[in-house]
C-alpha cells in the first residue's frame, strides 16, 4: 500500500492545478497559436498513453502507434466524405475500427516477439501507409482526402477541436490508472516479464494480449478521427507518420515507462520540443539534426524517465543510510502451519497424471523418446537421470511450455496434451524451474499473487492485489521463510531464496499436482530439511508430487516411487531402496561404487 | 597464501551484498565457501574475477593488487571463473567452446593444441560430441563443456561456482574427481558450494559466510567438528555424514 | 520463358548487392543485439559521398569503395564510442531509437550537404550491357555484384577463420561467458558495430550505381534490409545472403509481372509472412529449448 507522502499530496494538487489551467486556458485566451501547440501535445499525449499499456506494461515495444492514428484519420474521412454523419458518431466508429484492427493484429503476431515485434509493427504502418498511397479509389491517394467542415459557429475556431482532445487525454489517464489496479494490468506486466511464465502460473497470455492490442489503439484511432476533422486534410504520409511512433516511444520513455502520469508529461514535452525546433529552424534539415540530437540525448541522458527519476530522488533522500535488504541471514522461525484445505483422498489411490509414448526432438536429437510414466494420487514421485536424459524437456511436454511431437498427457483421465499451459494450471498443474523464472521487476509479494487459478473476463477488472490474496501470499512467503523480502525486487534475490519464492508462487495455484524441478538445488541444507518437511506437509494435505532432483538422500528419503529416466526414456521405476540396486540404473546414472547412504535412507 | 581479500565492500546497485570482507586463501588449498542463500558467496567470485568492481577494499592476488582489474586481465594473471550457470556459446560447437577457453593462448597454435588434447582426455565429453552444437546439450552437459573449457588456459586459481548445480550423481562425482585432481596438480581451487556434504568434503579448507562477512574460517575439518556452527549453518546431521569417504 | 530468366538474372544480381549491404546489419544485430535503424542512412550517406568523390576527381564510383569503406568503419567506430557504448544494458526500445536518433542526424546532414534532391552516379558504363547468351547483363550492376560478392567473401574469412571473428561470435552468443574467457567485450562490440557500419561504405558506393537517392531514401532502405535480415535469419551472414537473393529476385518479379507501384511492399510483405509462418526465418539457428535461455 502506498501511503500519501508529502511528495504525493503535492503531485496530485500539481495535477490538479495543470488540469483547471488546461481547461480554463480556451475560455481567457483567444491565441490560436497556443491552442495548436496544446492540441498537438494532448494528440502525443494520446498516442503516448496507448502505447504505454502495450508497450510500457506489456513490454512489446512498437513504432507502430501512428498506424492508430491513419486507421482513425482515414476511417472518418471515408465515411465523412461520403455520408452525411456527425463526427459524434465517425470518431467513435474510428476508434473501434483501430481497436479491432490492433486486436487482429495481435492475434496475427501473436508468437511474435522482442526485435521481431518492433520490426512488424514498422512493417505494419508503413504498409497501411502504402495501401492508402495505391488504392486511391477510396482514400484519393497520394493526392490525399479533403473532409467536410463541421458545423459549428466559425467564431469558436478550432476550440471544440482543444476540449474533444482534451477529453480523450483524461480517458487515457483513466484508462491506464484502471488497467494499472487490476488483473489485467498485472497480467500485462508478468507478460513483460516473462510470458511463458506468465502462461505456466495460469494467466491467459494471449487474452491479456490482445485485450492489450486494443486497448492501446481504441483512444489513439479516436485521436485520429479528431485530427482528420482538424486538419480537414489528410494524406498518406502525413496520417501514417513514423516520425510520430518515434514522438510517441520518445514521449514514453521521457516521461517514464509503465507509469500512469509519465506519457502525458512526455506528451506535452516532445512537442514543446518539436515546436521549438519547428520555430528556430524551420522544417528543414537542420531542424532533424537538432531533433535527432535532443532525442539521442534523452534515450542517454534520461533513460528511465522524468517521473520515476524524481521518485527514486525523492525516496532516496528519505532512506539514505538505511542497508539494502539484500543480504542473507538464517531465518530459523518455524513456518506458520498452510491452510488446510479439504481434499478428498479416494481411498484407493488412482493414476492422477499420466504420459504416454511422449516425443519430442531437437533437430536430429530426440531429448524425449517413447517416455511413458505415471503418477499416482498422493504420491510424491521421483523422476531422476542423467543430465540430457530429458527429465526438464519431460516437465514442460507436461505443463505445457512445449508441445509433444506424439504421445499423450492425461490429467484427471483426461486428455490434456493440446491445452494451452494456463489450462493446465487451473485444472491444478503447478510447476517450478531448474533456473528459477521469476517476474525480476516485480516484488516478491506481486511475485506470489500473480499467479491465477481460473480465467473470466470479469478477473480481468478485479483488483490486482486483493486482501484475501496478499493475506494468503504472506502465508505462503512466512512457510518458506522469506517473508522478509516481501517489497524488494524478486530479481534482486539469490538464486536460493528465488526458488523458494517460486515455491511459494506455484502454491499460489494451490495445485493437485506440483513438479518440482531440482527444488533443493543450490538451496543450502538447513532449508532443504525444511523443504523435505514441507513437502511432506503438503503431502498430507493430499498434494501429489513429481520431483526432478539429483540430491538422490533427499531422493530416498522423499520419493516413492522413483522413475528413472535416460537418453529420453524409462529405464526402471520402483522405491528408491529397489532402484537404487538396479544395474541398469547404477550403470546409466548412478555410477560405479555407488553406495546407499545409509544415514538418510535408516 | 595465494589471494587475498581485505575489507571489501561491494554489490550491485541495491546496496552492498559484501560488508567489510576478509577472506584468505592458502596457495594450494581446495577451500570453499558455505553459508546461507544471499549471504553473498558468488558475489566474493565476482569480485576476484573482476566482473564486479568493490567500492571499498583490496584484492591481491601474490604479490598484484587485482582490486580494479577488468576480467581478461584476471584471466591473464592465472584465475579462472567458471559461472555459475549459462557459460557456453550455445551456436557454436563443443570443440569451438572449448576452444575458446584458450583465447589467451591464441597466438600459440602448438600449445593450444597440447592443452586441447590434454582437456579433451579429461573430458571425455569433448572428444565424444565435440562437433556438436554445445546449445544442444543439457544443462549437466554443459557445465562439462565450462569445466574443460576452463582448464585451456592452465590456470594457478580456479573458481568454480557451484559446481554441484544440476549435475546427476555420477558426473558429479567425475567432476569433484577432478577438482582434486586439479589440486594435486598445483592448482589453488576456491569453490562456492550449497552442496555442504560435498563442497566441504572435498574442500581442505573452508570459510562460513553470512551478510556479506566472514563468519569463520577453518580447515574443512575444524568447520565440520565445529557444534554450533554446524548445526546452524550446515544442517544438523551433516557434519555425520560428510566424513570423508 | 527467356524473360522469366532474365527477370530472374537481374534479380540476383541486385540481390548480390543487398546482400553485402545487410551483411553489416546483421552481424551488428548477431553480435549486439541491437538493430541500427540508421543502417539504411549510412548506405546513402555513403552513396552520397561516392557522389562527391565521382563529380569531384571523376573516380570510379565502385573503386570510391576503396575510400568510402574505411571512412565508414571510422565513423562507426566514433558513433559507438559516443553513443552505442553507454546503452549497452538498455532495453531493445533504447537501442532502436537512438540508433533512429542518429538516422534522423544523418538524413539532416546529408540534406544540409547536398540538398534534397535527387542525385544519381552515372558512369561511362551505366548504360552498358553484356550479353550472355539470350541474357543481358547491365555492365553497372554486373561490377556491383561481382565486388560485392568479394567483400562478403572476406568477411566471411575474417569471421570463421581469425580469433577476431571467433570473439566476435563468442561475444554475440554469450558476452559474460566471452568475457570470462578473457575476451575484452567492449573492444569487441566496438570492432563489431565498426565493421558493421563499413560495409554500408562499399554497400553505398555500389547502391549509387544502381539506383537515384534522396535523404530520405533511407527508409525505404532500412525497410528492405530488415525484410531481408527477418527472411534469412536475424544475426545469421549466410541468412542476409540467401534472404537478399530472394528479395533482389522478388523485387524484380513483382515489378515485371505485377506492377511497379507495389514493389515498396514487397519487403512489408516478407517481413509479415516470415514472421508469422517462420519467425527464426530460413536459416535462424534452433537449439534446445528446454534449458533457461543465457
Amino acid at each position: 500500500m502506498r501511503r500519501a507522502t508529502p511528495e504525493r499530496l503535492a503531485f496530485s494538487a500539481l495535477l490538479v492545478a495543470c488540469f483547471a489551467w488546461l481547461v480554463a486556458y480556451p475560455l481567457y485566451s483567444h491565441n490560436q497559436y497556443w491552442q495548436n501547440v496544446l492540441f498537438f501535445a494532448f494528440l502525443f499525449a494520446v498516442m503516448a498513453s496507448g502505447w504505454n499499456i502495450i508497450s510500457g506494461y506489456a513490454g512489446y515495444v512498437s513504432l507502430g502507434q501512428s498506424a492508430f492514428v491513419g486507421l482513425g484519420g482515414y476511417t472518418t474521412g471515408i465515411i465523412a466524405t461520403r455520408a452525411h454523419i456527425s463526427p459524434w458518431w465517425t470518431i467513435p466508429i474510428a476508434a473501434a475500427v483501430a481497436a479491432l484492427v490492433a486486436a487482429l493484429l495481435g492475434v496475427v503476431v501473436m508468437r511474435t516477439r522482442g526485435h521481431s515485434f518492433v520490426i512488424i509493427t514498422i512493417a505494419f504502418l508503413l504498409i497501411l501507409q502504402l495501401v492508402a498511397l495505391n488504392w486511391a479509389s477510396l482514400t484519393g491517394g497520394s493526392t490525399g482526402t479533403t473532409l467536410p467542415l463541421t458545423s459549428y459557429p466559425r467564431e469558436w475556431q478550432n476550440t471544440p477541436f482543444y476540449y474533444v482532445m482534451l477529453g480523450l487525454v483524461l480517458l487515457s489517464v483513466l484508462m491506464t490508472w484502471a488497467i494499472r489496479r487490476t488483473k489485467f494490468g498485472t497480467g500485462l506486466i508478468a507478460i513483460r516479464e516473462d510470458e511463458d511464465k506468465a502462461g505456466a502460473v495460469g494467466i491467459n497470455t494471449p487474452v491479456y494480449k490482445v485485450l492489450g492490442f486494443a486497448a492501446s489503439a481504441v483512444l489513439v484511432g479516436a485521436a485520429g478521427g479528431v485530427y482528420a476533422y482538424y486538419l480537414t486534410f489528410i494524406d498518406p504520409t502525413g496520417m501514417f507518420n513514423i516520425l510520430y511512433s518515434v514522438f510517441t516511444v520518445l514521449a514514453v520513455l521521457l516521461g517514464g515507462r509503465a507509469t500512469v502520469w509519465g506519457p502525458i508529461l512526455g506528451g506535452f514535452l516532445i512537442e514543446l520540443l518539436r515546436e521549438q525546433t519547428n520555430v528556430h529552424f524551420g522544417a528543414s534539415s537542420l531542424n532533424l539534426v537538432i531533433f535527432g540530437a535532443l532525442m539521442a540525448a534523452v534515450v542517454l541522458f534520461l533513460p528511465r524517465g522524468i517521473l520515476p527519476t524524481a521518485a527514486a530522488w525523492f525516496v532516496g533522500r528519505r532512506t539514505r543510510g538505511v542497508p539494502g535488504v539484500a543480504e542473507g541471514a538464517l531465518d530459523l522461525r518455524p513456518g506458520l502451519a498452510l491452510a488446510a484445505r479439504p481434499e478428498e483422498r479416494p481411498a484407493e489411490s488412482s493414476i492422477l497424471l499420466a504420459a504416454d509414448g511422449l516425443v519430442k526432438r531437437f533437430g536430429g536429437l530426440r531429448a524425449v523418446d517413447e517416455l511413458s510414466f505415471y503418477v499416482r494420487e498422493g504420491t510424491i514421485t521421483g523422476l531422476i537421470g542423467p543430465n540430457g536424459s530429458g527429465k526438464t524437456t519431460a516437465f514442460n511436454l507436461i505443463d505445457g511450455m512445449m508441445r509433444a511431437d506424439a504421445g499423450e498427457v492425461r490429467f484427471e483421465g483426461r486428455r490434456i496434451d493440446r491445452l494451452p499451459p494456463w489450462e493446465r494450471a487451473h485444472l491444478g498443474l503447478g510447476r517450478t524451474f531448474q533456473i528459477t523464472r521469476l517476474f525480476r521487476q516485480m516484488t516478491v509479494l506481486e511475485n506470489v499473487v500473480a499467479p491465477l487459478r481460473s480465467f473470466s473476463l470479469a478477473q480481468l477488472a478485479a483488483g490486482a492485489v486483493a486482501g484475501h490474496e496478499v493475506e494468503r501470499a504472506q502465508e505462503l512467503l512466512d512457510f518458506v521463510g522469506m517473508s522478509r523480502f516481501a517489497h524488494a525486487a524478486a530479481g534482486t534475490l539469490s538464486f536460493g531464496q528465488q526458488k523458494l519464492v517460486e515455491l511459494a508462487q506455484v502454491l499460489m495455484l494451490d495445485p493437485k499436482v506440483i513438479l518440482l524441478d531440482e527444488p533443493a538445488g543450490g538451496i543450502n541444507p538447513t532449508l532443504i530439511e525444511r523443504l523435505v518437511e514441507k513437502i511432506r506437509e503438503l503431502n498430507a494435505m493430499g498434494r501429489t508430487f513429481v520431483i526432478v532432483e539429483h540430491n538422490m538422500p533427499l531422493v530416498a528419503e522423499l520419493c516413492d516411487p522413483v522413475v528413472v529416466l535416460a537418453r529420453g526414456k524409462r529405464i526402471a521405476a520402483g522405491s528408491a531402496h529397489e532402484i537404487q540396486r538396479d544395474p541398469l540404473v547404477l550403470d546409466a546414472y548412478l555410477g560405479e561404487g555407488w553406495t546407499v547412504d545409509e544415514a538418510v535412507t535408516a | 597464501m595465494i589471494l587475498a581479500l581485505e575489507e571489501v565492500v561491494c554489490g550491485y546497485g541495491g546496496g552492498d551484498v559484501l560488508q567489510g570482507l576478509d577472506l584468505v586463501v592458502e596457495r594450494g588449498s581446495i577451500t570453499c565457501i558455505v553459508g546461507p542463500n544471499g549471504a553473498g558467496k558468488s558475489t566474493v567470485l565476482r569480485a576476484v574475477s573482476g566482473i564486479l568492481r568493490p567500492r571499498l577494499g583490496r584484492i591481491q592476488l601474490e604479490d598484484t593488487d587485482i582490486t580494479h582489474a577488468r576480467p581478461h586481465e584476471v584471466l591473464s594473471l592465472g584465475i579462472v571463473q567458471v559461472p555459475q550457470s549459462n557459460g557456453i556459446f550455445p551456436q557454436m560447437t563443443v570443440r569451438e567452446n572449448v576452444l575458446m577457453g584458450g583465447y589467451p593462448l591464441r597466438r600459440d597454435r602448438e600449445l593450444l593444441k597440447r592443452r586441447y588434447a590434454e582437456v579433451s582426455e579429461l573430458f571425455p565429453i569433448v572428444r565424444e560430441r565435440g562437433p556438436e552444437r554445445a546449445g544442444n546439450l543439457s544443462g549437466g552437459q554443459r557445465r562439462m563443456i565450462e569445466f574443460a573449457r576452463s582448464l585451456m588456459v592452465n590456470p594457478k586459481l580456479v573458481l568454480l561456482d557451484e559446481p554441484s548445480l544440476g549435475l546427476d550423481p555420477k558426473s558429479l562425482k567425475a567432476v569433484f574427481d577432478n577438482v582434486a585432481l586439479m589440486n594435486e596438480a598445483g592448482k589453488t581451487i576456491l569453490l562456492v558450494e550449497q552442496n555442504v556434504r560435498i563442497g566441504l568434503g572435498a574442500a581442505t579448507h573452508a570459510v562460513v559466510m553470512e551478510s556479506g562477512r566472514v563468519r569463520l574460517y577453518g580447515t574443512s575439518r575444524e568447520i565440520l567438528d565445529h557444534p554450533e556452527i554446524a548445526e546452524l549453518y550446515l544442517g544438523g546431521h551433516v557434519a555425520r555424514d560428510a566424513a570423508p569417504a | 520463358m527467356t524473360g522469366v530468366i532474365q527477370t530472374i538474372v537481374l534479380g540476383v544480381l541486385l540481390g548480390g548487392v543487398y546482400a553485402l549491404a545487410a551483411s553489416g546489419l546483421t552481424l551488428v544485430f548477431g553480435v549486439m543485439n541491437i538493430i541500427n535503424v540508421a543502417h539504411g542512412a549510412m548506405l546513402i550517406l555513403a552513396a552520397y559521398l561516392t557522389f562527391a568523390i565521382w563529380t569531384h576527381t571523376g573516380l570510379d564510383p565502385i573503386l570510391a569503395a576503396l575510400i568510402t569503406t574505411p571512412a565508414m568503419f571510422g565513423l562507426g567506430w566514433l558513433i559507438y564510442q559516443l553513443l552505442i557504448r553507454r546503452i549497452r544494458q538498455a532495453p531493445a526500445s533504447t537501442s532502436v531509437l537512438l540508433t533512429f536518433a542518429i538516422a534522423l542526424m544523418i538524413e539532416g546532414i546529408i540534406g544540409l550537404i547536398w540538398k534534397g534532391v535527387f542525385r544519381a552516379v552515372t558512369p561511362g558504363y551505366f548504360n552498358d550491357s553484356v550479353k550472355v547468351g539470350s541474357i543481358y547483363l547491365p555492365t553497372a550492376r554486373l561490377y556491383a555484384c561481382v565486388t560485392a560478392i568479394a567483400i562478403l567473401v572476406l568477411l566471411w574469412l575474417l569471421l570463421t577463420r581469425t580469433w577476431a571473428g571467433r570473439a566476435i561470435r563468442a561475444s554475440s552468443q554469450n558476452p559474460q561467458g566471452a568475457m570470462l574467457m578473457g575476451v575484452d567485450v567492449a573492444s569487441v562490440a566496438a570492432l563489431t558495430f565498426a565493421i558493421g557500419v563499413a560495409t554500408t561504405g562499399a554497400g553505398g558506393s555500389l547502391i549509387s550505381v544502381l539506383y537515384p537517392f534522396f535523404p530520405a531514401s533511407h527508409y525505404q532502405w532500412i525497410s528492405r534490409l530488415l525484410g531481408i535480415i527477418v527472411l534469412g535469419g536475424m544475426g545469421n551472414l549466410t541468412g542476409a545472403v540467401v534472404g537478399a537473393l530472394l528479395m533482389g529476385v522478388a523485387e524484380n518479379i513483382c515489378a515485371v509481372y505485377i506492377s511497379v507501384q507495389w514493389v515498396t511492399a514487397v519487403p512489408y510483405v516478407v517481413i509479415f509472412a516470415v514472421l508469422l509462418l517462420r519467425p527464426r526465418g530460413l536459416l535462424g539457428a534452433r537449439t534446445r529449448e528446454d534449458v533457461a535461455p543465457a
